[in-house]
């Protein structure tokens, strides 16, 4: 490592943060952009799974509620994409690595959502698994991307509790009501357990080293469990792990080692509905290319 | 049913059926500025039918989400150009321009009502409605700009001609031709409207999909 990078290096590790313009290691912008670009991604294509339920929700006030909802998922996926504009790699050049398959997004985003009692424990569940991440955001090295981080982060604490209400309705509703809830919750507790990624010590996680995130993936995992157990067990919903329990001497959270290698496969693209998302995507970024044309045409 | 809840209905299914259509843009659209924007016009316009449904729910005996989801296919009032699934680009932006450009006509008439709720409600209405005309028109003067644009936006309108014309009374709907002739520059032909007695299949599938949730648990049950 030369001198100038060691130095970049000791200043964010000490709290430091740097502008777009900057001088910054090619490594570090290199890690900026992949991070950033796949929190982007990731945004975007969450839009999908829950879309086809704005169509369906069951009152006026679900629907606005969703509607809004997945309005703010685009503004976000809007915010972060100029971000790494900014840092060198255009819109256009993002949304075409998704659609190829060459760039990744979250692995909630690869599964299907089959009921109304996955758009609660969506908005509830992940919502708050991606709350605790973006928290670590907060204080990125890269001051551009905290800043939006705030705005990010405080609509996503609305859709908490948006989700959750829609939860209280159906546990406190028939039981075919609450068996939806149920019956979600045990598919996606463990998208939620892989939430956070592999337990990398944060000394070897680059995106801690760079201070692009300020927690490790182990410590994210640790504070969703610590504020979401309790609430989940609250509403008289069972958490499909028997080995889940607090370690009353350390506070730490004990669980069945998730399978890191499946993980591995969703963000890869070979989760349950990752072809099937990413096929909707391409068509529909065909069947509107003649606009972006005619837009260009204007403007020129 | 009395004529006002008959107007009422009327106004409030185009504005829920044509915002869950606007819906069907969420996540695919061409930009993302327009995902946004499409959300944000269908939040308003559900919010205008929830708005419109209370005052005929009131009259009625019945809530807002009753008159939403619980009629018959039959019963729904709302204008056959709201019911078209059109998800392709030119034909969203012509049914868009064309259904705020009627609207435009129609709450006018309405603000002009000696009742005061509906001519209160269609003020407040119009307040918002104004972006929405805002957005179409910056649309159509797009599309106008190029020769591909210009064709597809061309043959949109003369596609849904009809059906817009279906949108209003016998007597608003030379004020709508007025209009829509002056911008596109050209005339339009003389066409029989598609009244509001019609009901396209889409309607069903559209309503199919919008209650299944809520047929999957007993009436009265809390979502």
């Amino acid at each position: 490592m030369d001198t100038r990078t060691q130095e970049f290096l000791e200043y964010v590790q000490s709290g430091g943060q740097v502008e777009t313009t900057d001088w910054m290691p090619d490594e570090y912008r290199a890690r900026l952009i992949k991070f950033i670009e796949m929190h982007g991604n990731s945004e975007l294509m969450g839009v999908l799974p829950e879309r086809d339920w704005i169509l369906r929700a069951p009152t006026l006030q679900r629907k606005l509620a969703l509607t809004a909802k997945i309005q703010d998922e685009v503004g976000h996926a809007q915010l972060i994409y100029r971000v790494v504009e900014d840092l060198g790699k255009p819109r256009s050049a993002c949304l075409d690595d998704l659609v190829s398959g060459k760039a990744k997004f979250h692995n909630v985003f690869h599964y299907p959502t089959r009921t109304w009692g996955d758009v609660g424990v969506i908005a509830w569940l992940v919502d708050a698994a991606a709350i605790v991440s973006q928290k670590a955001l907060l204080k990125c090295s890269y001051a551009p991307y905290a800043r939006i981080m705030k705005k990010i982060c405080w609509e996503e604490s609305f859709h908490i509790l948006h989700g959750r209400d829609v939860i209280l309705a159906l546990v406190t509703g028939t039981d075919e009501q609450f068996e939806l809830v149920q019956e979600a919750l045990d598919r996606w507790w463990e998208p939620l357990m892989h939430f956070h990624g592999n337990p990398i010590p944060a000394d070897e996680d680059p995106m801690y080293v760079w201070r692009i995130k300020s927690q490790g993936n182990e410590a994210a995992r640790q504070e969703f469990l610590d504020g979401y157990v309790p609430q989940i067990r609250e509403l008289g919903l069972t958490i499909p792990d028997p080995a889940l329990r607090k370690d009353e001497e350390t506070g730490v959270w004990r669980f069945t080692e998730p399978d890191w290698e499946k993980l591995r496969a969703v963000v890869t693209g070979h989760g349950p509905a990752s072809e099937e998302r990413l096929a909707f995507r391409r068509l529909s970024r065909e069947d509107v290319a003649w606009v972006e044309q005619v837009v260009l045409a204007e403007a020129a | 049913m009395s004529e006002r809840t008959d107007l009422l209905l009327s106004i409030a299914d185009d504005e829920l059926v044509l915002g869950w259509r606007n819906s069907e843009w969420t996540g695919i659209a061409p930009f993302l500025e327009e995902d946004v924007a499409f959300s944000s016009i269908a939040q308003n316009e559900i919010g205008h039918a929830r708005a419109l449904y209370e005052l005929a729910a009131a009259e009625l005996g019945t809530t807002a989400d009753e008159l939403a989801f619980d009629r018959s296919p039959a019963e729904y009032r709302c204008a056959p150009l709201v019911q078209l699934r059109k998800l392709e680009w030119a034909r969203t932006i012509a049914r868009h321009w064309l259904y705020e450009t009627a609207d435009e006509i129609r709450l006018a008439a309405l603000r002009a009502s000696d009742d005061p709720e509906i001519a209160g409600i269609a003020a407040k209405m119009d307040r918002e409605e104004a972006y929405h005309r805002m957005h179409a028109e910056m649309w159509v003067e797009r599309l106008l700009s190029s020769d591909e644009g210009r064709a597809r936006l061309n043959e949109a309108v003369d596609e849904l001609w009809p059906y817009a014309l279906g949108v209003l009374d016998d007597g608003l709907r030379p004020e709508l031709r007025s209009r829509v002739e002056r911008r596109l520059g050209r005339a339009l032909p003389d066409v029989e409207p598609v009244s509001r007695d019609v009901h396209e299949a889409e309607l069903a599938e559209l309503l199919e999909e919008m209650t299944m949730v809520r047929r999957s648990a007993p009436a009265g049950a809390r979502w």
